[in-house]
């Protein structure tokens, strides 16, 4: 699978590492985690769970029928783990980067912070 | 079993059947359960959902996956086709003149077109400056006003750009709907900077020209000249990723083959007139001549996702796709 992993992948390996996961609980997870940028609808997720499962990034943890409806779990896999963990480090270290060359701008080109109206001074 | 898992399992039908029966419960079961209780009908964009889903399995099915960014790929060039050319007509619906015999107008514009590539260049706006989901809205408002100016222009009695120039305008937008949705501002920008280029096209060729441009003066060979370049580009996209060996801009060629075509279609028309009797290209032999060029553009594409699923079927038993593989233990 390419790298750097595409916005949706990330997340979703992302909501795995904490614990395994059904559908509809990777959906809520990566709503929550990103905040609501990122909603994703059942035809979307089953694609992106197929081709991590086709990459060995995750594995199916087991599964439950629950009001009638079949829930399967997922898991991250030895090998999703890795790769979560470089491209998070891939992205601390960008961050890093753009935060240093950021503090070293001059007073000049710093970006003027927005005053609240009606504030004192 | 409730009414709207019955309607899921329905729609389910766009997937695989080997690919249904090994994960249709669950994913009918995750639809159920995002569903508010009181729902009975899936709604629209979970239909699109299930649809889109089925064709993308599919296509994994027959070893076609990469079409998918083809398409894209294809969206994008179509887009910026689509508002180059809005930004042309546009501009040829202010700069001609209706003084002369016969000439239409619709008020200070040549026709009720100006609507439409109001709606398309506006869309290219709202492509740079709005969310994702904005975007298609704008690009399908677009459409509907492309395709809501020929009825309307008939019952009011209003001249309209012709239909060899609505209807590739109209397969280039519904591929545009296509476009993808994470994409960074600058490449956003692309189909509008597109514009000020051709709007100088129509003031240097069009101004003061009769209203009639869309059949007669540069008008006429506009699209077909535009059809050249999108497809030279096209080939020329194709041939740089051939070389890295990534196949989505064969996909794209092969999916651009339509539009293409129907940029040809005035010529296309007023050479087939003739040949069926006609006396001109009436509404009759634009619409069966653009129904042929849908067929043909579409044999290209049939064939190669025919061809790949054939080689797809005969290479090694462990490039099988996961729908063929137990989805729980994944062997």
């Amino acid at each position: 699978m390419d790298t750097p992993l595409r916005e949706p992948t990330f997340w979703i390996l992302t909501a795995l590492a904490g614990r395994p996961l059904h559908g509809y609980g990777i959906i809520s997870e990566v709503a929550s985690l990103s905040e609501g940028r990122l909603s994703m609808r059942p035809g979307t997720l089953y694609g992106a769970l197929d081709r991590l499962m086709d990459a060995g990034f995750i594995e199916v943890d087991g599964e439950e029928v629950v009001d009638g409806r079949l829930r399967r779990y997922y898991r991250l896999s030895r090998s999703g783990s890795a790769t979560l963990a470089a491209e998070t480090e891939r992205l601390r270290h960008n961050v890093e980067v753009a935060t240093t060359r950021l503090g070293t701008l001059t007073p000049a080109t710093r970006p003027i912070t927005p005053r609240a109206v009606g504030g004192l001074a | 079993m409730r009414d709207l898992e019955r309607r899921y399992r329905h729609l389910l039908r766009a997937y695989p059947a080997g690919y249904r029966q090994a994960r249709g419960a669950e994913i009918v079961g995750t639809y159920l359960d995002l569903a508010a209780p009181e729902r009975r009908w899936p709604s629209i964009l979970d239909v699109a959902d299930v649809l889109a889903g089925g064709v993308r399995e599919r296509l994994r099915a027959a070893g076609a996956a990469d079409l998918i960014p083809g398409v894209r790929l294809a969206a994008v060039l179509s887009y910026t086709t689509a508002t180059a050319l809005a930004g042309f007509w546009a501009t040829a619906e202010v700069v001609t003149t209706s003084r002369g015999w016969g000439a239409p107008a619709f008020g200070p514009f040549a026709t009720t077109g100006i609507v439409v590539w109001a709606g398309w260049l506006l869309a290219a706006v709202v492509h740079v400056l709005a969310p994702a989901r904005c975007r298609r809205i704008a690009i399908g408002l677009a459409l509907v006003l492309t395709a809501t100016v020929v009825p309307v222009a008939a019952v009011l009695d209003l001249p309209r750009p012709f239909l060899f120039v609505l209807l590739p305008q109209a397969t280039l937008g519904l591929l545009a709907l296509a476009v993808p949705s994470h994409t960074p501002q600058r490449h956003r920008f692309i189909p509008l900077a597109a514009t000020p280029a051709t709007s100088l096209v129509a003031v240097g060729v069009l101004s003061g020209e009769s209203t009639w441009f869309y059949r007669f003066s540069y008008g006429g060979a506009f699209l077909p000249e535009t059809g050249a370049v999108l497809l030279v580009t096209a080939m020329l996209a194709a041939a740089v990723l051939s070389l890295r060996g990534d196949a989505r801009g064969i996909w794209a060629l092969l999916v651009l083959l339509t539009p293409v075509g129907l940029l040809g279609l005035y010529p296309l028309t007023e050479n087939i007139a003739p040949v069926v009797g006609a006396s001109y290209a009436d509404f009759r032999v634009i619409t069966a001549t653009a129904a042929a060029v849908f067929m043909l553009g579409a044999i290209p594409l049939a064939a190669a996702i025919a061809i790949r699923a054939r080689a797809s079927a005969t290479a090694t038993p462990a490039a099988a796709p996961s729908h063929a593989r137990c989805p729980t233990c994944g062997k």
